[in-house]
Formats: structure tokens, C-alpha cells, sequence
């Protein structure tokens, strides 16, 4: 059925601006994606830099005013979950590995990937315009902390930087509901003819997952700011409890969304890792249905478990118990993940080469960040560490360290395909050692200081709590060193243009994607594979 | 429906040759990043329409330079597709794409709606916990609320009754189900390639829900509460008004609809557009149907005017 | 170079810590390079402490576990030891072990768990009511049965005295009888605030527009410090908790003296809560 127009433009390879501005290429749309998760990466982590100093010692030393701190709490926290660590997963590797791997020619729906990327754009250029936009009284920015409680959000910032916010939220909601409809279609519609569902790569699965993942959780979350939207404007009740709405409103229906956010960001991590474990141990995944299908009920059981973000705030002893038991069948099916990662190397001919160490720092890393989630999914025992620094270690270990991990293991393993230079291995393995060290030097430490009883969100903190502190922040400076060796070894790598075949990875390497080129050409898979 | 075009080896030939496959591989375009600059531009509109207003001088026209972009993306968007439609882009595995690609949106849709019903039940659920002193004293502990002028505590909003959900909002019952019918007479019509019986089924779909939302109208100008102050009409108008809205949107929808039918636009094997409304539409109705049951007459209670 | 120097004095003290071993748990307030939870006052602290340390052992087996195995797998199967890798990608056994395990784990995890949250919430009666109310930035208490009701404002550093720690003093401290049932109902005024103390292991958010309790026995005399939990704004580090606990006699002095006269607040708030 191909016809006149079709033919047309198969040859049409834009430049310039219709190529990148106007793009319906997978490829290029990744590309620009991995872009705005850099982008987003660096900010974030300056502003991880800046509490880190502030908090090196007790008192205040870097900002006078400890509301400019919690601003920059904020602004961290949101932008390294939407900023950098979704648009990373999601929208590179996903836009790039997703067609590539399950032979198709480009996504579904081509031109809204691209609203996706833009609108994500958008939203990020509001929410940075929103540290600059009055605030609390006598500050700029939102100092509400990424989870925006009512009334704090409400009546406590009257100032249109939390607007500012909202509407970032709203436009970044809107990217990815469209991008997650884009995945879902694409690869429910078009595997190339021999790949059924159960044939179809980890990675694939991952996406598949946290897209209906996505889908599903985050218009409660447009909902709810739009609630929070209309409270602070148009004098609305839903979280004022003056007029009969109830802040609490506000926490279930942000943590409806929040929970499975928290497996939106790493599902694909798991993916990234399944690949790469496979590929260096030269050996297929152990236990594949069991591997796809954990991940599938990780998604479902996500979606009940959300108030165990909300053991504090008052809820009936009953509510708690139910929650505290949903919350501890999803190490289940983490385990089954964990231990089938290691049974898959088991008996392999393992290789370390950087995305390999990347991939084994974040098994091990994890599963530390999943027990602690463990220890916090028990209400009795969550009484005494919620909004404390052992909340802040278990989720930088997760995420930091988990989703961040994933994400370099990602990069060093596609970059290759994508680009189609190699990497310094040296500088990777510094840049991973560098990161290994920091970020648990940073993050450790702070199981003690949460269970110590040192609250969270704190600009200044009591002297007890000094000498922990001052570790992590030295930690968190390591960190940021192999942050800077990872963006010299972008530049060193480009520079170098030290070439690669189709496959650098050797015969562990079984996905599609490394039959192409590299880089593959700007139209792949004119003619469909037939995977056998 | 993927398997189409594969004749070609396993290790696919570059380039040159020409596609064999009947996916759509679209032409760059300038409509998306012109629609996020459109939707930046709109919730810039927006904040500043929020800022006037604090200062006691609203300036709602801030919003028109991104709604004007967003539209404009619209109308340049869809057309192209209806003309990529045209030229034979839309192969049948392309639009089975369309299909998923809309089932999933509605999906997300329901999504949205739960967080409305679930802002409602919060409260209409929970009148009367003894934890939440504030709202008992608002609501007097029970759904729906004591009117608010008797309860007599200063500062809460207006809350005078609710509406007699047998009244008005069962007109308007009724009309939604006709015009599902009416779709579906057009969808049928359609099928059969009964040209006459399209163009009218989907004129009645459109007049009805012309009359859904006059009614709806005037209903919300009669209402014993506002939108401010009240958790009742804040849950009842976000609910209500978001429907409304899609509605209307839904409307519009089907009077693009009938404008490309009157143009001779679908075929009874090529219609994705015709069906996407008419899914819309249904996705419309059954909403109502639970805000229906849900709000007007589950909680109505016992204190409404007759009429 | 000074961050040098800093961290040989944090070297220093680790080692000074490695060595001496025990956990230098301070009373009712943090110790430097603490390790664990703040001694327990309570009953329920106590129950929780347990239980953590339960928890703790069980997660640092299940960390090591894994690292164990990763660790036999790089040195047992890297390309050089094992060239030919296996293609075994199934076993039934092993996938069921590692699905059963860790569910009887939880299920071990589950009942103390259970035991503990329900005791928690066995609310016994009272000896003395108190209602905590949070406002952006103190708490202002009030003894109900007694008519006692004042602020409790954090004491700037500058007016600290000799021994009081930075950022835990308040000038008008919450006192409660030793080995007393003390139900503490809360509310707010603003935002949402959160009334813990660690030693008692009492952690709740006062919430606009609703009442809700928690409660504690505290079996020692001392001072007991706790802070704001819930972010509640620009002061949200600076409105600390502090609750002395004393015996009986000194409680009912303390009541006799503070009887329906108001309690001296050494900010200027006070007054705008009336
Ligand atoms: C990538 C993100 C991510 C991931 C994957 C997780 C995973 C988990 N999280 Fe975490 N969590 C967050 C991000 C994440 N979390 C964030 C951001 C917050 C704070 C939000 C905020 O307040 O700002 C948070 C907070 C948080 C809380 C609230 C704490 C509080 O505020 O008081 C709780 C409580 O239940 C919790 C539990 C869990 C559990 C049980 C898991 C499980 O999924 C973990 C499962 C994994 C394992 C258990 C390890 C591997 C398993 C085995 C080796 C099998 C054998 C194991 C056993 C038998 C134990 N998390
Ligand atoms: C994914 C999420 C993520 C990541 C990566 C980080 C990274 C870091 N975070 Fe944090 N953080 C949060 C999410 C994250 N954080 C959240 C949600 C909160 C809660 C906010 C709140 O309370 O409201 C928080 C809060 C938080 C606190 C508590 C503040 C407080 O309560 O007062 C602290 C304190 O030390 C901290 C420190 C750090 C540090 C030192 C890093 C360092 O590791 C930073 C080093 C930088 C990186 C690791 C990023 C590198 C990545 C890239 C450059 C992208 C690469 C992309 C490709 C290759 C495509 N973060
Ligand atoms: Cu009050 Cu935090
Ligand atoms: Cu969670």
C-alpha cells in the first residue's frame, strides 16, 4: 500500500531545523531528550551541591534565609525526578532502544513524540522560571518540598511561583501521558512479524510497564494540582479544611501518583539492567517470563500501596495495617528480580567492561535502598523514622544511586550504537568508581542520622548531628566528581571518534539493535526482520 | 495486522530502497513544537490572568496570544492528518494504531475523572469523623450538607440546597442516552454508506449536546450554592464542570465530524475520526451516568426545591 | 588546608569511635556520631527499638546474602576462570525458593509488625491530657482538666545557657509526671506541622481542621527533646519539642503554681494567639 506521498518522503532526510525542531525521528527525539536529562542532571545536582554545603556544619552558612533552602530542596527533588531521571529513561532510551530493539521503523505516533518532547521542554522552563517568582512571603520559589502538602502549598506560598509550578507539573503530566499512549501503541502494534510478547526484550517490557504505569497514575495527579490550582485561586475548599475539604485529600491523591512514580523511575532501570547483565555474563536471562511478569506486578501492586507515605499524618490503625501489608508483597517480586539477575550470571563468562559495573553496583545498591523500604513499609517502626534522614538514604539509594546507576549503566552500553564511538573505559570506570564511593559515602551515613532522629527538609540541624553530616557532604562532593569526569568523557568521546562495529559487545549481545550500524542510519528497518 | 511487507531478508536492506512496510513514517512538522510554545505561552497567559486578579484587576484576555496558538496547532495538526488520511498514509495497521492510540486516552481520561469523584467521596463519605472536627462543622455531619445560612457558623460559604436531581439533570439524563443513539444511528448510516442518515444522525448528536450544555447552563445559573467557600460546590462544580467541558469539547468534536461528512469525508471502511468521536461521546455519557447516580441522585438528599 | 584538618578530625573521632564500640546514645536528645535510635523512654520506644533491631538484622543478612552471591559469581564465573559460559536459563526449584523464602520472611516480619502497630494504637487512660497545637512557628499547649495553656518558643542561640542544646531549648518546656499515661491531642493553625519525640516514639502530624491523639509513658525523669516532622515552612528546623519529665510531686507543684495564670513566653507570639 505504499504510496506517492509515502515514497516522497522516505528519502527526505531534514536538516537543520526541520530536522531537530520539527522532528519525527525516533533517533533524533531521543537524542534531544538525553539532552534535556543533562541539562536537567547538572542543575539538579547544583542544587544538591548547594544544600550539601549548607548542611557541612551546624548553623547557617551558605543562605540567610532557611526558606531559600527548602526552595532549593524543592526544585532538587522535582527536577531530578522529571528532569532528568524520566527523560533519561523514558525518553532516550526508550525512544531510542524501544523501535530499534523490537524491529520497528519508528514509533506510532511520530509527530506526538515530538509534542512530548517539547511540552517537557516547556515544562521545564517554567518550573526553573518558578525559583525566580515571589514565593512565601518575602521569598522566591517554592519551598513546599516536591510532595507540595496542602495547606503549606495553599494558604502558606501565596506567591504565583507555586502556580508557576503547577503548570510546569501539568505540562510535563501532559508530555508524558501522550509519550506513555506512544509506547504503549507502539509496541503493542508494531514488534516485527516472528516477535510475540514473550519474545519481546526486558527493556521492552520495562517501558510497556511503566508506560500503562504512567498512564494510569498521572491524571490523578493533574487532578489534584488542578484542585490545588483552583484552591489557591478561584477560592475553592478541596484542601481547606475552613470551608469542609481536608489537606489529607491532597496526600492521597499525591501519593496515588507518587508510589507508582517511584517505580516509574526505576522499572526501566530494571530493564537497562536486564539487558546488560545478559550481554556481559554471554548467557540469555534466567527465568524471563518470571522476570517480565514481576515487573508487571510490581506496576499493579504499585497502585495500592500509596499511604505508606502517610503513616504520620493520622490514618485509622486498621488503614495502616492494610497498608503496611500490600507494601511488603512488592519485595516479592523485586526478589525474584534481584535473584534472577544473579542466577543469569551464574554460570556465565563474565566481562567488566563499564556497563557491567554500573549494572552490578546497582544490583547490590538497590537491593540496600529496597531493605530499608522494607524496614520503612512497617508503620511501627516508620513512626520513628518518617520525614527523618533514613527516608532520604532509602530513597537516594533507590533513585540516586538505583535509577541514576541504571541509567549510566544505560548510556555506556548504547552509546556506542547511538553514536557510534566507543567510550574511554578508562574514564568510565573512574567515573563509576567515583560515584560508587561518593554516593555511598553521601547516602549511608544518613541511615544514622534518620535514626538518630534527625528530621528531614532542615536547614540547620542540631550539633549532635555534625559529624555524619560533614561525611556526607564530603561523600556528595566525590559524587559530584564523577559527575564531572562522566560530562569530560561525553566531550573526550566525541573528540576522540574512536569507532565500532554493528556489535562491540560480542555474541552476549542478542537484541536487534546490534544487527544496525552504528550509529544506525537516520530510517532503520525499511524492511521488517522476521525474528524466528 | 504487523505482518504486511516483510518479505525482505532478516538483515534489512538500507536506505534506498523504498519502505517495505506500511507504517507511516510522518513528514518533520512544525506543529508540535509551535503547540508547546502554544501551551507555554497559555499557562503564561494564565499566570498573569492569576496575578491581575490579585491586584483587583483582572485581565482575562492574557490568555488568548497561547489559546489562539494552541488552536491554530489543532486546526493545522488535524488537518494535516486528514490529508495524510487522504493520501493513503493510513494503512490499516495505522489505524489500528489510532484506535489504541484513542482507547488509551480515554482510559487516561477515566483516570482523570477518578480524581473529581474521589475529592467527592472524600467528604460525602465522611461527613461526620470525629477526627475532622472542621468539616463536621461545615457539613453538620451529614451528606449532603446542613444548608449553611442555618448552621449560622460565620465565614463558610453559601450552601443553600441541592437540585432535584428528577428534575433538570434527568432531562438531561435523557438527552445524553438519545443522543448516544443518535451516534450510533449515524455510525450505522455509515456503515451502509446511507449518506443522508450520517449527516443527520451526527446533526441530532450535535443539537442534542448543544441542548446537554444550554441546559447544563442554566442549571448551574439556578444552583443553591457556588463554586467558593463550600466543599459541596466545589466538589459538585469540578466534577460537573469538568464534564461539561468535555462535552463540549466532545461537541466540537462531532461538528468536525459532520462538517468532513457533509464533505463527503468517510468511508464506510475509512472512518477513524467518525469513531474516535463517537467513542469520545460514549466515554461522555457513561460519565455522566455515574456523576448522575453519584451526585445528583445519591446525594441528593431530601432538601431540594421541587422544580 | 581546612577541609584537610576537618577530616582528620572526623578520622580521628571514627577511630576514637571504633574503638570505645558502645553506642553513645545521649538522654532524650542525639549524641554525636550515634549510630542507632536515642535511648528509649518508653515502653513503645522500647517495643520499636526491639523490633528494629530485629528488622536490621534480618535486612543486613538479606544485603549480604546478595552481596555474597555476586560476589562467588564474579570471582567463580568472570571470562577468565569460566570462558564457556552455560545456557541454563531455567530451574523451577530455585525460581520457587526465591519467591517462598522471601515470603515467609515477611510473614516473620509481618506479626511482630503487626503486634507493634496495635499496640501503639491501644490508647490507655488517661492520667493527664494535654492538646498540642502546631502554628508556623512554636507549639502553644494547653492543659485542659487544669486551665494551663502556653507557647513553647525555640530559645535563639544567643540566649542559650550553659549546657542547653542549640536548636532543642524552648523557653516554656511541656511537663508531665513520670510513668504517667499522657494523651497528646493535636491540632494546628496554618500549615501542617508534626509532634515527635524520638525517645518516645511518638511521631504525629497536627493537621488543619482535624484532632487526632497520640500517647506516651515516659519511666524516667529528664529532659526529652523532639522537633517539627512535617515540613511547615521557613522555620520549620526552629520549632523544636521539649518535655520534661518529673515526679508526681514536682508535677502536681508545677500544676499547683501555674494554675489559671498565664505562662511567660519570652517571644513576642504569644500574645497572637489569643
Ligand atoms: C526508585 C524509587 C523507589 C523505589 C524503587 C522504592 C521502593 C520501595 N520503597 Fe520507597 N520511597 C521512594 C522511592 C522509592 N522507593 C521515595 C522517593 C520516597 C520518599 C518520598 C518523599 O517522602 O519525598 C520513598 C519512601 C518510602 C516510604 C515512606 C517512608 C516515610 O516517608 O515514612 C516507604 C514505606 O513503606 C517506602 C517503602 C518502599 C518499599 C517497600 C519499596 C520496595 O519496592 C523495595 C523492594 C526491594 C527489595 C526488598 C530488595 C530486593 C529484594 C530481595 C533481595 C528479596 C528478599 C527481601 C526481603 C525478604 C526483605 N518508601
Ligand atoms: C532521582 C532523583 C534524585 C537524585 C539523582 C538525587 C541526587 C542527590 N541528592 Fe537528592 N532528593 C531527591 C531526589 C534525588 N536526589 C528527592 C525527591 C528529594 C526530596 C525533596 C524534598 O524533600 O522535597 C531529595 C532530597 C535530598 C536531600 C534532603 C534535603 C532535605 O531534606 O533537607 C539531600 C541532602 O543531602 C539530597 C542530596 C542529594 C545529592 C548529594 C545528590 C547527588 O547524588 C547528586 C549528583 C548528581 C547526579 C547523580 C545526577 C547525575 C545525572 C545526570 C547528569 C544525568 C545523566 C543523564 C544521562 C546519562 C542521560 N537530596
Ligand atoms: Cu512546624 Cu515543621
Ligand atoms: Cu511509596
Amino acid at each position: 500500500m505504499a504510496n506517492a506521498q509515502a515514497e516522497a518522503h522516505h528519502d527526505d532526510r531534514p536538516t537543520g531545523v526541520r530536522r531537530w525542531l520539527f522532528s519525527t525521528n525516533h533517533k533524533d527525539i531521543g537524542t534531544m531528550y538525553f539532552i534535556l536529562a543533562i541539562t536537567g542532571g547538572i542543575v539538579g545536582g547544583l542544587l544538591s551541591m548547594g544544600m550539601r554545603t549548607e548542611l557541612m556544619e551546624p548553623g547557617m552558612q551558605v543562605f540567610t534565609n532557611p526558606e531559600v533552602f527548602n526552595v532549593l530542596v524543592t526544585a532538587h527533588g522535582l527536577i531530578m525526578v522529571f528532569f532528568m531521571v524520566m527523560p533519561s529513561t523514558m525518553g532516550g532510551f526508550g525512544n531510542w532502544m524501544v523501535p530499534l530493539m523490537i524491529g520497528a521503523p519508528d514509533m506510532a505516533f511520530p509527530r506526538m513524540n515530538n509534542i512530548s518532547f517539547w511540552l517537557l521542554a516547556m515544562a521545564m522552563t517554567l518550573l526553573v522560571l518558578s525559583l525566580f517568582m515571589p514565593g512565601a512571603p518575602g521569598t522566591n520559589g517554592v519551598g513546599g518540598g516536591w510532595t507540595i502538602y496542602a495547606p503549606l502549598s495553599t494558604s502558606g506560598t501565596p506567591g504565583i511561583a507555586m502556580d508557576f509550578a503547577i503548570l510546569a507539573l501539568h505540562l510535563a503530566g501532559a508530555s508524558s501521558i501522550l509519550g506513555a499512549i506512544n509506547f504503549i501503541t507502539t509496541i503493542l502494534n508494531m514488534r516485527a512479524p516472528g516477535m510475540t510478547l514473550h519474545k519481546m526484550p526486558l527493556f521492552v517490557w520495562a517501558v510497556l510497564v511503566t508506560a500503562f504505569l504512567l498512564l494510569l497514575s498521572l491524571p490523578v495527579l493533574a487532578g489534584a494540582i488542578t484542585m490545588l490550582l483552583t484552591d489557591r485561586n478561584f477560592g475553592t475548599a478541596f484542601f481547606d479544611s475552613a470551608h469542609g475539604g481536608d489537606p489529607l485529600l491532597w496526600q492521597h491523591l499525591f501519593w496515588f501518583f507518587g508510589h507508582p512514580e517511584v517505580y516509574i523511575l526505576i522499572i526501566p532501570g530494571f530493564g537497562i539492567v536486564s539487558q546488560i547483565v545478559s550481554t556481559f555474563s554471554k548467557k540469555p536471562v534466567f527465568g524471563y517470563l518470571g522476570m517480565a511478569y514481576a515487573m508487571v506486578a510490581i506496576g499493579v501492586i504499585g497502585f495500592v500501596v500509596w499511604a505508606h507515605h502517610m503513616y504520620a499524618a493520622g490514618l485509622e490503625v486498621n488503614t495502616q495495617a492494610y497498608f503496611v501489608f500490600a507494601t511488603m508483597v512488592i519485595a516479592v517480586p523485586t526478589g525474584i528480580k534481584i535473584f534472577s539477575w544473579i542466577a543469569t550470571m551464574w554460570g556465565g563468562s563474565l566481562s567488566f567492561k563499564t556497563p557491567m559495573l554500573w549494572a552490578l553496583g546497582f544490583i547490590f545498591l538497590f537491593t540496600v535502598g529496597g531493605v530499608t523500604g522494607v524496614v520503612l513499609a512497617n508503620a511501627g517502626v516508620d513512626r520513628s523514622m518518617h520525614d527523618t534522614y533514613y527516608v532520604v538514604a532509602h530513597f537516594h539509594y533507590t533513585m540516586s544511586i538505583g535509577a541514576v546507576f541504571s541509567i549510566f549503566a544505560g548510556w555506556y552500553y548504547w552509546v556506542p550504537k547511538m553514536t557510534g564511538y566507543m567510550y574511554s573505559e578508562a574514564l568510565g570506570k573512574l567515573h563509576f568508581w567515583l560515584m560508587f564511593v561518593g554516593a555511598n559515602l553521601t547516602f549511608f551515613p544518613q541511615h544514622f542520622l534518620g535514626l538518630a532522629g534527625m528530621p528531614r527538609r532542615y536547614a540547620d540541624y542540631p550539633d549532635a548531628y555534625a559529624g555524619w553530616n560533614f561525611v556526607s557532604t564530603v561523600g556528595s562532593y566525590i559524587g559530584f566528581a564523577g559527575l564531572l569526569v562522566f560530562l569530560f568523557s561525553v566531550a573526550y568521546m566525541f573528540a576522540r571518534k574512536q569507532k565500532v562495529g554493528d556489535n562491540p559487545w560480542g555474541v552476549g549481545a542478542t537484541t536487534l539493535e546490534w544487527t544496525l550500524p552504528s550509529p544506525p542510519p537516520f530510517h532503520t528497518y525499511e524492511t521488517l526482520p522476521r525474528i524466528k | 495486522m504487523t505482518q504486511t511487507g516483510e518479505e525482505g531478508e532478516p538483515k534489512m536492506a538500507q536506505a534506498h530502497a523504498k519502505p517495505q512496510h506500511d507504517y507511516h513514517l510522518v513528514n518533520p512538522s512544525p506543529w508540535p513544537i509551535i503547540g508547546a510554545v502554544g501551551a507555554i505561552t497559555l499557562a503564561i497567559g494564565l499566570l498573569m490572568y492569576l496575578m491581575s486578579r490579585k491586584t483587583g484587576n483582572p485581565e482575562l484576555w492574557y490568555v488568548l496570544p497561547g489559546l489562539a496558538l494552541v488552536v491554530l496547532t489543532m486546526f493545522g495538526w488535524w488537518r494535516d492528518v486528514i490529508l495524510e488520511a487522504h493520501a493513503g498514509d493510513e494503512t490499516p495497521v495505522v489505524q489500528l494504531h489510532l484506535r489504541y492510540g484513542m482507547i488509551l486516552f480515554i482510559a487516561s481520561e477515566v483516570m482523570f475523572f477518578v480524581a473529581w469523584f474521589w475529592a467527592y467521596f472524600d467528604v460525602a463519605l465522611f461527613p461526620n469523623d470525629i477526627t475532622t472536627y472542621a468539616r463536621t462543622e461545615v457539613t453538620g455531619g451529614v451528606w449532603p450538607p446542613i444548608p449553611s445560612d442555618e448552621t449560622g457558623v460565620a465565614g463558610l460559604g453559601y450552601f443553600g440546597h441541592t437540585f432535584n436531581p428528577w428534575s433538570l439533570p434527568f432531562v438531561n439524563t435523557l438527552i445524553l442516552l438519545t443522543s448516544g443513539t443518535t451516534a450510533t444511528w449515524a455510525h450505522h448510516a455509515m456503515l451502509h454508506n446511507d449518506r443522508k442518515g450520517l449527516a443527520w444522525g451526527l446533526a441530532c448528536t450535535v443539537v442534542l449536546g448543544a441542548l446537554f450544555t444550554s441546559l447544563q447552563i442554566f442549571e448551574y445559573m439556578h444552583a443553591g450554592f457556588g463554586f467558593s467557600n463550600h466543599i459541596y460546590g466545589s466538589t459538585f462544580y469540578m466534577a460537573t464542570g469538568f464534564h461539561g467541558f468535555h462535552v463540549i469539547v466532545g461537541t466540537i468534536f462531532l461538528l468536525v465530524c459532520l462538517f468532513r461528512a457533509l464533505q463527503g469525508h468517510f468511508s464506510p471502511k475509512q472512518h477513524f475520526g467518525f469513531e474516535a468521536a463517537a467513542w469520545y461521546w460514549h466515554f461522555v455519557d457513561v460519565v455522566w451516568l455515574v456523576l448522575f447516580t453519584c451526585i445528583y441522585v445519591w446525594g441528593a438528599g431530601t432538601n431540594f426545591p421541587a422544580h | 588546608m581546612a577541609i584537610f584538618h576537618r577530616m582528620l578530625t572526623v578520622f580521628a573521632a571514627l577511630v576514637g569511635f571504633a574503638l570505645s564500640g558502645a553506642a553513645m546514645a545521649g538522654d532524650g536528645q542525639p549524641t554525636p556520631w550515634q549510630l542507632g535510635f536515642q535511648d528509649s523512654a518508653t515502653p513503645i520506644m522500647t517495643q520499636i527499638t526491639d523490633f528494629h533491631d530485629f528488622l536490621n538484622i534480618i535486612i543486613t543478612l538479606v544485603a549480604l546474602f546478595v552481596l555474597a552471591l555476586m560476589i562467588y559469581v564474579v570471582v567463580r564465573f568472570n571470562e577468565k576462570r569460566n570462558p564457556n559460559p552455560s545456557r541454563t536459563s531455567h530451574n523451577t526449584l530455585l525460581e520457587v525458593a526465591w519467591t517462598v523464602i522471601p515470603i515467609f520472611i515477611l510473614v516473620v516480619i509481618a506479626i511482630p509488625s503487626f503486634r507493634l502497630l496495635f499496640a501503639q494504637y491501644d490508647f490507655p487512660k488517661a492520667d493527664v491530657t494535654i492538646t498540642a497545637t502546631g502554628a508556623q512557628w512554636y507549639w502553644s499547649y494547653e492543659y485542659p482538666d487544669e486551665g494551663i495553656r502556653f507557647d513553647s518558643i525555640m530559645v535563639p542561640e544567643a540566649k542559650l545557657k550553659e549546657g542547653q542544646p542549640r536548636l532543642l531549648t524552648v523557653d516554656n518546656e511541656v511537663v508531665v509526671p513520670v510513668n504517667a499515661n499522657v494523651i497528646v491531642g493535636l491540632k494546628s493553625n496554618d500549615v501542617i506541622h508534626d509532634w515527635a519525640v524520638p525517645s518516645f516514639g511518638v511521631k504525629l502530624d497536627a493537621v488543619p481542621g482535624r484532632y487526632q491523639k497520640t500517647w506516651f509513658r515516659a519511666e524516667r525523669e529528664g529532659m526529652y527533646y523532639g522537633q517539627c516532622s512535617e515540613l511547615c515552612g521557613r522555620n520549620h528546623a526552629f520549632m523544636p519539642i521539649a518535655v520534661r519529665v518529673v515526679s508526681q510531686d514536682e508535677y502536681d507543684a508545677w500544676i499547683a503554681e501555674h494554675k489559671s495564670a498565664a505562662i511567660d513566653t519570652e517571644g513576642k507570639v504569644a500574645s497572637a494567639q489569643d
